[in-house]
């Protein structure tokens, strides 16, 4: 009885290390568990949770599966520990990233497990935003000196006596606290805790014609859906957002990157090549946005349909 | 959950009265002189600064460290590196193998199963569920989770297993282990990911390993309490017939306690699966990864498309093991039954295959999600504002948030720290021992060493708040429910879905609803923590002694009078049980609250995971954990916690 | 009882025996101070109890011991302490001479596997286990192979009346099934004594007398010695051949149930025994008298360990005194008024 425990216990553990490869395991170099299944190649795309970037990756998606016969699957992860999982290996690229210098110097240029995959051509830009409708019957909200003046009107129960500035997920880059401080104003910062949170209420707001401040970004689907207009904060300069505690200044505009895994953009063929080929613009994302979002396309059914109208664009990108 | 004891109502407030007065009063003195201490040295108000501990340097180095080093230490290379990996190829060989026995041999399997198991019906409707998955268009993620959850569950029940047997073999091992398993049972699940994210990564490794550590206590609770619970005159015959300590074990201890192996088994899973889903934030993919994909665009509908897989999943899952729990099988007889039916099923999967019938065919999905979302809108439109007389969701929100919300929270934060340890002290002690009120203070205080004591009031005035309606709505509908069958009967699978489905499915809704804020937050926690304490109520209402009803039903009593008199006060320790469970329930929803403007802890914890930030997310994730014991202590009668293991 | 039997060794041999629950137990019985102080004060000096004090008794080959007290008396300790199911605390203690407490792991449990075999009172069965497999379920523990073991279980199912029974599961069994189950546990791996502790005690009045006779029927058939835990008097005036009535650990006497009934003690004992019918448990040696000349030698004849109740009847039928008789030698005269005597209790107490 004991031998035989023993035996069985011998044969799990070497087993075990069978399976697993006596030595090192470096799990920086371990692919998810659901990739190329069935024989299939596989490429794992992270999908960050905005709309937009959903877009890219439908749109890439189906050419890999239908043009180059890649299976693919698709990850949401927020966007710093997306740098992490691209590092690992467990998502081979990232489509569209609104800029992280300090990721970008620990994995590109110090371990090299990150290479840099090109523009995605589509130029990227935060900002404050009032509703169109509003902006029209008071003119002078859309410039930062007025806003206080607007205050009372922005209030909801949330933000207690102040007017409210809507904030969304915490992933995005916000320096929203410290400007609301630094420029005096009689705001206080609501957070949505998620996008799905934030364009809920905006949808909600915009269906009652009510006031709202509310940070955004461009380009975003939700523009078509309710018009929103920009205000004008203190110009940005080069270094104005350097210190988080006093910034005052707007933020900058992007242009998006992509990024792919080193090996991964070593070895993935095809797919690393036609990913870094991968090059359109604010217009195009924004059509496939739309329909994904508003229109409650599939993701599969809008990339068919962009495909289908814009075959002129993708054909480069697969030569 | 956990089981109802019964104690003494009746005698309880007399003793409580005598014994409250007492301990008051020494509260009271020792209040008198630590408090103008304290009160000159700190200021009043908030937590003073000088009492916290910044821990963002040390946590944010110790993360760098991490990153830099996981690719190079031998910690990592050596150990870390083979879990991850052992864990990987596991969940993948799973994997593989669902993904080659094809939907048809899945859903044959898991059918035959469940008739061995559970029976003809159960059958049935494992086969309507696993067909649902499929024709929803969901049948690939639907096998990863179900992969991830082999590996995860194996891998809990027999870690829970282990612990089990060691606690119920050895009395010190016992002691060491209940307060650790009991705070576990209490920790929201969102508090695992962060320290596992650390060390893992995002990905699938991370996620398995924290529904391990999520779902494994329950297995080893119920393991020792089994062992433990075994008829002691049983376990003396099989040692006066002369049995060893390993034959009295395995021919008797393990057998006697089935019922609560097989019990930890099905908590286990239960726990698994919703652990499953919420790691889908830290890469889990999967069913969890569609729902929280779906949010990212709005999109209720596709989120349900992916979250009714969840819900027909846990509910086959629930019923078949728990009717392998109640069911007196016969082992030897079933044996040829057992392999008929895995023949018949892998009959099954290889006609499939012959058939190339292996994926889910496209054509037979249907798209639930736009009529669902035209659903939603529909109400949403109309329920948002502009109701007439009541006013809309939208305008109860505003003033759930003004009238009741912001007191609270302002109060809270108004009161001086110490007079808030005070408070916790006196409710702790006056419900408890002195032990638990030290640890209530304890860890209250622990909040304001982190320095988080503001947002944790915050939490903690949306966490009362959210409680209080939970129970005022739950204590009616259980009450309703106790007596009336047919309501009762209505309600249970309304109630199975609510606490199966994932809170991200009605995270759109409730915002739709009730705008962006405190109020959803709340919302969400009630919707999630109310199916529990309907239950427990129903339970502890229905479970109340025959012979006492109809004693008092003889005397005359109306069923008012019955209610009043005979019925909650004997109920008494079902409802104590209930406010514990709305408390924890409602506490595991606020990082989920955080997602739609809670605010506070919850944000935190969402921004730290969001971020890569491991040192806010941290030190609000364990601010929740120490509100959680506080609330878990200041909630949880002494005499429960005694009986318990007994 | 008769010299060949006093003279082999005794089957159990209890010398001193202490039980003692409680911190630091082991000082008790070496202290005559602590020794001497009653349960309460014991307690409430060292927060001890003392579940059997300072207990002696020879269970004698092939008879039926019991062992009699009411609850708490230590009664079902004691019996634990036999096969050290509850280690003892201090005392001797000897099975056939080979001393129990000396014993190490493996001899106990050649012991409790193969020389002595308990009944409980709530049965102890496996309920996940058919009755045949209960039953063999210590021939298991022995590491019989399982058709050798179901077959010798199947013949002591069928000796206890359960034929037919085999494969139901203890749920599906009355009471007095289930305790022959257990019974027939214990019986079937041929125990050299058989420990009962208050087997029948949760059975209905009726069925507790089916099964008293089972015993009784299976000593007769086997002869097997028992030691038998009760806290009913008339089962164990009924059963014993020799009865050690307990109070608070300590035994207050120890003698044949004619001995008991008829020569209490102590009030404790006499007390106990008010309500016994004496005239069905004493014998008519108690009521004899020596003969006298004008005693007729045509009365009936009664054997000298018959019971008075048998005499009386007896008596009544012929209407004069019995003689006794013992292998053909009158030993004496019972009449009306000695058996009258006896019944109601004024008669001399006998030694």
């Amino acid at each position: 009885m004991r031998i035989r425990t023993r035996l069985c216990a011998t044969a799990a553990v070497g087993s075990l290390l069978l399976l697993t490869g006596c030595g090192a395991a470096d799990m920086t170099k371990q692919a998810s568990p659901f990739a190329n299944a069935q024989g299939s190649k596989t490429v794992t795309l992270s999908v960050q949770s905005w709309v937009g970037a959903q877009a890219n990756v439908a749109v890439a998606q189906y050419l890999l599966e239908h043009e180059l016969g890649y299976r693919v699957d698709t990850v949401q992860v927020d966007e710093v520990p997306a740098w992490d999982a691209l590092s690992q290996g467990r998502v081979d690229a990232i489509l569209e990233d609104w800029g992280h210098p300090e990721q970008e110097k620990r994995y590109v240029d110090d371990k090299k497990t990150i290479t840099r995959g090109g523009e995605l051509g589509v130029t990227g830009h935060i900002g404050w935003y009032v509703p169109t409708y509003f902006a029209q019957q008071h003119p002078d909200v859309t410039n930062w000196k007025n806003l206080n003046k607007y205050a009372d009107l922005m209030r909801t129960a949330e933000s207690g006596g102040k007017g409210q500035l809507m904030d969304g997920s915490p992933s995005y880059v916000t320096n929203d606290k410290a400007l609301v401080a630094n420029l005096d104003l009689d705001y206080q910062v609501v957070f949505a805790g998620s996008e799905a949170a934030q364009i809920t209420q905006i949808k909600q707001f915009a269906k009652e014609k009510k006031p709202f401040l509310t940070y955004w970004y461009a380009p975003q689907w939700l523009f078509k859906k309710v018009p929103m207009t920009e205000v004008k904060l203190p110009a940005y300069k080069e270094g104005c957002d350097a210190d988080p505690d006093k910034v005052a200044c707007a933020y900058p505009h992007t242009p998006l990157e992509k990024y792919l895994n080193s090996d991964f953009a070593r070895s993935g063929g095809k797919a690393a090549a036609f990913l870094k080929k991968f090059r359109w613009t604010t217009e195009d994302q924004n059509e496939v946005s739309l329909m994904i979002a508003d229109q409650k396309l599939t993701p599969e059914q809008a990339a068919k349909k962009w495909v289908e109208g814009h075959e002129s664009t993708w054909r480069a990108w697969l030569s | 959950m956990a089981a109802i004891t019964v104690f003494s109502p009746r005698t309880l407030p007399a003793v409580l009265k005598h014994r409250a007065v007492h301990k008051l009063g020494l509260l009271a003195l020792a209040a008198a002189v630590l408090v103008p201490l304290a009160n000159a040295r700190w200021t009043g108000g908030a937590w003073p600064d000088a009492l916290t501990v910044d821990l963002t340097k040390p946590l944010t180095e110790a993360s760098t460290w991490i990153v830099d080093n996981r690719d190079t230490h031998p910690l990592f290379l050596y150990f870390f590196g083979h879990v991850s990996n052992a864990i990987v190829l596991a969940v993948r060989a799973v994997y593989l193998v669902l993904l080659a026995a094809g939907w048809a041999g899945v859903t044959a399997l898991g059918a035959l199963v469940a008739w061995r198991v559970a029976g003809l019906r159960l059958a049935l409707g494992t086969v309507a569920a696993f067909l649902t998955c499929g024709w929803l268009g969901m049948w690939v993620p639907t096998m990863q989770t179900l992969a991830l959850m082999v590996v995860a569950v194996a891998a809990s029940v027999v870690v829970g297993a282990l612990l089990g047997l060691a606690g119920g073999l050895s009395d010190r091992l016992n002691r060491a282990l209940r307060p650790v398993l009991d705070t576990m049972q209490v920790l929201p699940a969102y508090a695992y990911l962060l320290p596992v994210v650390l060390v893992f990564g995002m990905g699938v490794p991370a996620a398995v390993l924290a529904t391990v550590v999520y779902a494994a206590p329950p297995m080893a609770r119920l393991t020792a309490l089994g062992l433990r619970g075994a008829d002691k005159e049983v376990l003396e015959a099989v040692r006066s017939l002369g049995a060893t300590a390993r034959q009295g074990l395995l021919t008797a201890r393990i057998p006697l306690a089935r019922k609560e192996l097989l019990l930890g088994l099905n908590q286990t899973i239960m726990m698994a699966l919703s652990m499953a889903v919420i790691a889908s934030v830290i890469g889990a993919g999967g069913l969890g990864d569609r729902v929280y994909q779906a949010l990212a665009s709005v999109d209720v509908g596709a989120a349900l498309a992916a979250g009714i897989p969840i819900v027909l999943l846990a509910v086959v899952l629930d019923r078949v093991t728990g009717a392998a729990g109640n069911g007196s099988t016969s082992a030897e007889p079933r044996r040829t039954g057992w392999l008929y039916a895995l023949v018949a099923a892998l009959a099954i999967a290889v006609a499939g295959r012959l058939m190339g019938r292996l994926d889910w065919p496209d054509a037979w999905t249907v798209r639930i999600a736009e009529p669902v979302n035209r659903a939603v809108d529909w109400m949403t439109a109309h329920l948002y504002s502009g109701v007439p007389v009541i006013g809309g969701t939208a305008d109860w929100a505003a003033h759930f948030t003004t009238w009741v919300l912001n007191p609270l929270r302002d109060g809270l934060t108004w009161l001086p720290w110490w007079s808030v340890l005070l408070l916790v002290a006196a409710l702790a002690w006056l419900i408890g021992t002195w032990q638990t009120a030290l640890t209530a203070v304890l860890v209250m205080a622990a909040i304001g060493v982190l320095g988080v004591w503001t947002p944790a009031l915050d939490t903690l005035s949306q966490v009362l708040a959210a409680v209080a309606v939970t129970l005022v709505i739950g204590f009616a509908t259980g009450i309703a429910a106790a007596r009336s069958d047919r309501l009762e009967r209505a309600l249970r699978p309304v109630l199975d879905v609510f606490q199966t489905m994932p809170q991200f499915v009605y995270l759109i809704p409730v915002v739709a609803l009730f705008g962006v804020g405190r109020a959803p937050a709340v919302a969400a926690a009630v919707v999630y923590a109310l199916p529990a304490v309907v239950r427990i109520t129903t339970q502890g209402l229905r479970q109340v002694d025959a012979a006492a009803m109809e004693s008092s039903s003889s005397l005359g009593a109306t069923s008012w009078q019955q209610l009043r008199q005979v019925q909650l006060p004997l109920a008494r320790p079902a409802l104590l049980l209930a406010v514990n469970q709305g408390v924890v329930l409602v506490l595991a929803v606020v990082i989920i609250g955080g997602l739609v403007g809670g605010g506070a802890l919850g944000y935190d914890v969402v921004f730290g995971l969001a971020q890569g930030d491991l040192a806010t997310g941290l030190v609000a994730g364990a601010a929740i954990v120490c509100l959680g014991l506080m609330l878990d202590r200041v909630t949880q009668p002494t005499e429960r916690r005694t009986k318990k293991g007994a | 009882m008769s010299e060949a039997v006093l003279a082999e060794t005794p089957v159990f041999s209890v010398n001193g025996l202490w039980k003692v629950f409680g911190p630091k137990a082991d000082r008790i019985p070496a202290d005559p101070e602590l020794t001497a102080l009653d349960p309460a004060d014991l307690r409430a000096r060292t927060g001890c109890t003392a579940a059997v004090r300072d207990v002696s008794f020879d269970v004698r080959k092939g008879e039926v011991f019991v062992v009699m007290g009411l609850s708490g008396s230590g009664k079902s300790t004691l019996v634990r302490c036999l096969t050290r199911l509850i280690e003892p605390t201090a005392g001797t203690l000897a099975i056939d001479g080979e001393d129990v407490r000396a014993m190490d792991k493996p001899r106990l449990r050649e012991l409790r596997r193969h020389r002595a075999a308990m009944v409980f009172q709530h049965f102890g069965l496996l309920p996940h286990r058919t009755v045949l497999d209960n039953v063999a379920y210590g021939l298991e523990i022995q590491g019989l192979g399982k058709a050798e073991r179901r077959a010798r279980a199947a013949e002591v199912v069928a000796k206890v009346g359960l034929e037919g029974m085999e494969q139901r599961r203890p749920s599906q069994l009355s009471g007095g099934q289930r305790q022959r189950v257990g019974l027939a546990r214990a019986l079937a791996v041929d125990p050299e004594v058989l420990l009962f502790d208050e087997p029948f005690s949760a059975l209905d009045p009726l069925i507790r007398r089916d099964m008293q006779e089972e015993v009784v029927r299976l000593h007769r058939e086997e002869g097997r010695t028992m030691v038998f835990i009760t806290h009913d008097l008339s089962e164990a005036l009924k059963l014993g051949d020799r009865i050690a009535l307990m109070r608070d650990g300590k035994v207050v006497q120890l003698g044949t149930p004619e001995e008991i009934v008829g020569s209490p003690a102590d009030d404790y004992v006499r007390e106990f025994v008010r309500d016994v019918p004496r005239e069905q448990v004493l014998t008519v040696r108690t009521a004899m008298r020596t003969p006298t000349d004008g005693d007729a030698v045509t009365g009936p004849a009664v054997a000298p360990d018959a019971t008075v109740s048998e005499a009386i009847e007896a008596v009544a039928r012929a209407g004069e005194p019995a003689r006794v008789v013992d292998e053909g030698r009158c030993l004496g005269v019972v009449d009306a008024d000695g058996l009258l005597g006896v019944v109601a209790g004024t008669a001399k107490e006998a030694v």
